[in-house]
């Protein structure tokens, strides 16, 4: 029998801005991890992938992983190692666990994400932002926040599409109210449309809705494989039936879509991830799309397939993305509410999707079989999806 | 000057804290790029075995893996495609207002080439304004040379800029 990944459990800790060191982020997770399954002891772990970007320069710390494990308790006898893809490093790490549950090469492992963003002088997280992209490129070119790059990406799709404010206004007001009753999302309060159009300008067209939060915070799962997991759950198992990660460019002059608008990457990703998984757009029931800004999950729902391409704003406008819409998106907040940890971020969809395969979520989506995590990474320049069901892929 | 906190960095130089790149030969081998610049020219790599031009400049071909490349010249003038401006919150190291364009310099690779727009104040500049590249000094960095001391590297980067009419 061919051994098949899932998702056995997973927990985040109170996202925001916290009072805390890193380390203490990750004991946190770890804790919430496996007070989701209470049969499952640190010494069971064999395997620890630590997803994080910023501990190297906003914590001082390099090659976290012994330290995430001694803090946490865990003594790794199969692999203990960091990932770093920015806003995709959790899901990049359940990718690898995957593999190498899959392989034979490790039995149950912890991927754990987070970051301490959150520095004694602000200063010091927004200059870090000029390594997030192309430092002697883009950085140089001031493009270390991303604001402005995402507000020349809503522009160019308002100019093709015609997309309209109100619409990206729309996903902010869906996910900051799917946010309002979780307790660890960063932003717990409702938005009406008039709130989000109002708001302060940042880059226009976005104002502050439109924008996720600097957030520090740490999450974590156990991946292992259908056979372990039964033998500590009997809950329904998640498969994690496919996945891609693609990467086309990094410097955004070598864009690879016609226009910053139009994400070729996110497609191919998407179209590799689907034949992976052996599922279309159509069978997915719920998603957790990377909405760093409001304009990303607009067009995230187009490239992902669950509606025409230029057809996101009407998409995400039209309530589509809300329970009992046709796709329901980032049904725990999302990056605009939760808060983007950048490597706890892949962990805290891959929570939340398995949440709702199991029946188990806040905001529950009747009858989700298939569901889908999605993160871009950097300058948009890398695009990362995995997709998880009830069944394993026959 | 001593940093607050630590004085111990009092006079060091923090690499990791260095927003320009290290554009000297002594750390990068792309220096002719930014040789080039300094005599306001904006340059990149072409392959003389395939004949593929890559942008930024490389020290290998992507397509052939040939390490045989030359400099050629690409434009300095093109035409804003869509811009940005931000005019409060710009981050340390830039000055208010901080915009961004698309240009479109009018060849292959450098068709969508997003850059700052220096010179320009917030709310006049339109789409299809033409712009050309502005060469600026930033600043010199130390470099150890041993029993010689320490040089200064001197620095130039480049951004665009509105044509005057």
């Amino acid at each position: 029998m061919a051994r098949k990944a899932v998702i056995l459990a997973g927990g985040q800790c109170k996202w925001g801005v916290r009072e805390a060191h890193i380390v203490d982020l990750f004991q946190e997770a770890a804790k919430a991890c496996l007070d989701d399954i209470p049969t499952l002891k640190p010494k069971d772990i064999d395997g620890l992938i630590v997803a994080t970007s910023y501990a190297g320069r906003c914590s001082f710390q390099v090659n976290t992983a012994p330290v995430v494990a001694e803090r946490c308790g865990l003594k790794p006898t199969s692999i203990c190692t960091r990932c770093d893809t920015l806003c995709a490093g959790g899901s990049t790490g359940i990718i690898l666990a995957k593999g190498l549950v899959e392989a034979g090469a490790a039995d149950i492992v912890m991927v754990a994400g987070g970051e301490k963003l959150y520095t004694p002088q602000k200063w010091e997280v927004f200059y870090s932002e000029l390594a997030s992209v192309d430092h002697d490129w883009d950085g140089a070119q001031g493009m270390g926040l991303p604001p402005p790059f995402f507000a020349l990406t809503a522009q160019e799709h308002m100019m093709h599409y015609g997309t309209k404010k109100e619409q990206l206004a729309a996903v902010s007001v869906a996910n900051y109210n799917y946010a309002a009753d979780n307790p660890v999302a960063q932003m717990q309060k409702k938005l009406t449309l008039e709130e989000a159009m109002s708001a302060p300008i940042v880059v226009p067209p976005l104002t502050l809705y439109d924008c996720c939060p600097i957030t520090d915070g740490a999450a974590a799962c156990i991946i292992t494989t259908d056979e372990i997991a039964k033998k500590f759950t009997d809950r329904p198992l998640v498969y994690i039936r496919g996945t891609a990660q693609v990467c086309l460019n990094s410097v955004s002059a070598n864009f690879p879509g016609a226009h910053l608008a139009d994400w070729k990457h996110t497609r191919i990703a998407a179209q590799k991830a689907y034949e992976r998984a052996k599922v279309t757009p159509n069978d997915v029931k719920v998603a957790q799309t990377h909405d760093c800004f409001s304009i990303s999950e607009v067009i995230e729902v187009e490239e992902l397939g669950f509606c025409k391409k230029g057809e996101g704003g009407e998409f995400c406008g039209s309530k589509q993305i809300e329970i009992g819409g046709k796709v329901p998106v980032n049904t725990d907040g999302g990056l605009l509410a939760v808060g983007h940890p950048f490597g706890a971020t892949g962990i805290r969809q891959a929570i939340e999707i398995m949440k709702q395969l199991q029946g188990r979520a806040r905001h529950q989506v009747k009858d989700a079989d298939i569901g889908l995590t999605h993160n871009l990474s950097g300058a948009n320049a890398e695009h990362t999806i995995l997709i998880y069901g009830r069944e394993p892929v026959k | 000057m001593a940093v607050v906190g630590i004085p111990i960095l009092e006079d060091l130089y923090p690499v990791t804290m260095d927003m320009w790149p290290l554009e000297s030969k002594e750390f990068n081998r792309i220096w002719p790029f930014y040789e080039n610049l300094k005599q306001g020219r904006f340059t990149t790599t072409k392959c003389k075995d395939c004949g593929f031009v890559a942008y930024p400049p490389r020290v290998i071909c992507p397509e052939c893996y040939s390490e045989n490349l030359e400099y050629i010249d690409l434009p300095t003038k093109g035409k804003i495609i869509v811009f940005s401006e931000e005019v409060k919150g710009v981050p340390l190291g830039f000055e208010s207002p901080l915009i961004h364009a698309v240009i479109d310099l009018g060849v292959d690779p450098v068709r969508r080439v997003l850059s700052r727009i220096v010179n320009c104040p917030a709310g006049v500049l339109k789409q299809g304004d033409e712009v050309q590249l502005a060469v600026f000094p930033v600043p010199a960095f130390p470099i150890e040379k041993g029993k010689a001391g320490t040089i200064m590297a001197e620095r130039v980067f480049f951004a665009f800029e509105p044509v005057k009419k």
